[in-house]
């Protein structure tokens, strides 16, 4: 038997792992990579906005400095490229500040809420039995709330509660109070459904035969878990990840736009909420934001998309 | 001592019950399996599709799965019970001391790791502080040790790029990491192609004389007995029927559903019909009064239909469960 251990260059390609074939795969899906690239844009925006926008944020009174100028409710022109508002902001500025707003409560209430549903998900799922039924059952109390009313109500009594007006510095970044209560509540109340969804995926893969494998050759029950079976669902996490941030970033526009969210910091749905009285005279005011929201949320839908037909082993060739 | 190795019993198990408690009733898998195995013997577990063999061996891994359980029995390894022991301390068996290797080596693997991370994974669930160095080194010495070619260059390839003989061999590398001194092989070979059985049947007798370790071959396959195991035990419906050397069993098989399992094997210089055992593998909710092989049983008398029997010893090293061994003549492959 010839034992030669040196590759040659036609099996190095053939030895593509799953993430090299999935790339292949999400390259070949076009709205995939529309999605990729709204996504990259808004990061980018998210990152560099507070430096390329003509105006700084609200706390700064330089923000109304077309309110001083006598612009307020400018319709779009050459200098206010997206008009003013009627507070007197420049609409242009108020949105690229509030890119880093909303992917920060995409990021963040996605994080918390998979961070929660792949605990829940995988201790449910793996273990089964009562702790299935005790777990199975708190979820589907939550599931039964009507979720944006209790959104709604604990936003509004959490915010009155703590400073919100406030921020907190987390490594220079200030991070403001308001606006995390808004990321926690919906986090909170977003779980359920990925929890179940991860159940679902943990009770079809601990019945693979390598689990068993595993099992025989000495692996705990939480290195099976997180190191076995987890991998084995990253692409179903993956997708459903991608489409909450899309979720959660239309979720704080919503309570934003009803009224319920951080008046301090000019999120999106914010910006609509403020102009919204005067919607039949500053429609660039709410169009442009509403763009916004609508642009980032169908670009994380389409990404989600691209992922889950890269990802799904179904569809491989 | 020196002189004994071969006889000295490394496991032990004694009136073994599990069953499985479903929604249906109890499934009685196994009831009251008793057996010996050497060390560095190959012993050969056979018996019918259902007849409790691969739920023996996890019982002695204590791995049944829900709702099984071991519900009564013995099982001592290395003079150790290993039914009082805690799941931390099975754990820390599973693998360095015993070991298996699955039917469907296709999906005993994990689909998403490549082989390296497969392999190294059994090394640092035993051993947390290996190196990456000490592992790689390993990882190309198991590969070299299963005869995989290009070992390097493979490692880093995942299970559904390898044929399913190599599949078979990366799952013995994985059985074989941490040199356990008893391997279960749970028809290792079912799976894969006829040209490719012989070969990881020759290797798997390699790798146990050159490792020292004992050798569970479980199979339905008569063939495989023969070829690779010196003793054998029969089991029938969750008992065991008979356990003898693997010639004396071939030659003078004592228990009807021994012979009738001979007869069943197809053979080219002998030109007869195939025979069939007749009946079915009985309900094991509800299994036979008695002896459980009496309604499918020939030689069947009024005793066997009453009270189960119990192995006795026929003579040196050959065992039978069965009161009418003393009766009958039983043909077995008397032509060699």
């Amino acid at each position: 038997m010839s034992r030669d251990n040196k590759p040659t260059a036609e099996r190095k390609r053939r030895s593509a792992s799953q993430w090299a074939v999935a790339w292949r795969r999400f390259k070949r899906s076009k709205t995939g990579v529309v999605g990729l690239i709204i996504v990259i844009a808004v990061v980018v925006m998210g990152i560099i906005g507070d430096f390329v926008a003509p105006y700084p944020a609200f706390p700064n009174p330089k923000a109304l400095t077309p309110f001083y100028n006598n612009n307020v409710r400018t319709p779009p022109n050459s200098h206010y490229l997206l008009g003013t508002d009627v507070l007197g902001t420049d609409v242009l500025s108020d949105i690229l500040h509030g890119t880093k707003y909303a992917l920060y409560v995409g990021i963040v209430v996605t994080a918390i809420t998979m961070a929660i549903a792949i605990i829940v998900g995988a201790i449910a799922g793996y273990f089964g039995g009562w702790v299935d039924n005790v777990l199975m059952r708190i979820t589907e109390v939550f599931l039964v709330f009507p979720s944006l009313l209790f959104i709604l109500v604990f936003v509004r009594v959490l915010t009155l509660g703590a400073g919100a007006g406030s921020s907190i510095n987390f490594l220079g970044i200030s991070i403001p109070i308001g606006l995390t209560i808004v990321v926690l509540v919906l986090a909170v109340f977003n779980w359920p459904g990925d929890a179940r969804m991860i159940r679902g995926e943990f009770l079809r893969v601990r019945e693979l035969e390598f689990v068993e494998a595993e099992k025989a050759l000495g692996a705990s029950n939480k290195r099976i878990i997180f190191r076995h079976i987890l991998p084995n669902i990253l692409s179903s996490i993956i997708v459903v990840a991608s489409l909450t941030v899309a979720y959660a970033i239309l979720m704080e526009a919503g309570v934003s736009f009803l009224g319920f969210g951080d008046v301090n910091t000019m999120t999106w749905g914010q910006i609509l909420e403020n102009n919204f009285s005067d919607a039949r005279i500053v429609w660039w005011a709410l169009l442009y934001p509403g763009l916004a929201i609508l642009i980032t949320v169908f670009g994380f839908n389409l990404l989600g998309d691209g992922l889950s037909d890269a990802l799904n082993p179904r569809l491989r060739d | 001592m020196e002189k004994n190795n071969m006889t000295e019993t490394l496991l032990k198990i004694e009136g073994l019950k599990t069953y499985f408690f479903t929604e249906a009733g109890v499934v009685k898998a196994v009831d009251g399996i008793t057996f010996d195995v050497r060390k560095g013997e190959s012993l050969g577990l056979v018996g019918e599709s259902g007849s409790g063999k691969t739920v023996t061996a996890l019982s002695v891994l204590r791995i049944v799965p829900k709702p099984g359980r071991i519900v009564e029995g013995k099982i001592e390894f290395n003079g150790e019970n290993l039914l009082s022991k805690s799941e931390k301390e099975m754990q820390s068996m599973r693998g360095r001391e015993v070991a298996i290797i699955f039917q469907d080596p296709s999906s005993s693997l994990n689909p998403v790791f490549n082989v390296e991370r497969q392999l190294r994974d059994v090394l640092t669930a035993h051993e947390k502080k290996m190196s990456k160095e000490e592992s790689h080194k390993k990882i190309l010495e198991l590969m070299n040790l299963v005869g995989i070619p290009e070992a390097e260059f493979r490692m880093r390839e995942y299970p559904h790029q390898f044929s399913g003989g190599m599949k078979q061999r990366v799952a013995i590398a994985r059985a074989l990491a941490l040199q356990p001194t008893l391997l279960f092989a749970d028809e290792p070979t079912t799976a894969l192609d006829v040209t490719i059985q012989a070969q990881v049947l020759d290797l798997l007798e390699d790798l146990k004389k050159k490792m020292g370790m004992s050798l569970v071959m479980i199979t339905h396959d008569m063939g495989i007995i023969a070829k690779m195991t010196t003793r054998v035990v029969v089991m029938y419906a969750g008992n065991t029927c008979e356990i003898a050397k693997t010639e004396d069993l071939y030659e003078h098989p004592r228990h009807p559903y021994t012979a009738s399992l001979l007869a069943a094997v197809p053979r080219l210089d002998r030109k007869k019909t195939l025979s069939i055992i007749p009946g079915n593998i009985p309900n094991l909710i509800e299994p036979p009064s008695g002896c459980r092989f009496h309604p499918r049983c020939e030689f069947a008398t009024k005793k066997c239909e009453e009270t189960p029997p119990v192995l006795e010893e026929v003579e040196a090293d050959h065992f039978v469960a069965c009161y009418e061994w003393k009766n009958i003549t039983l043909k077995g492959e008397s032509s060699k």
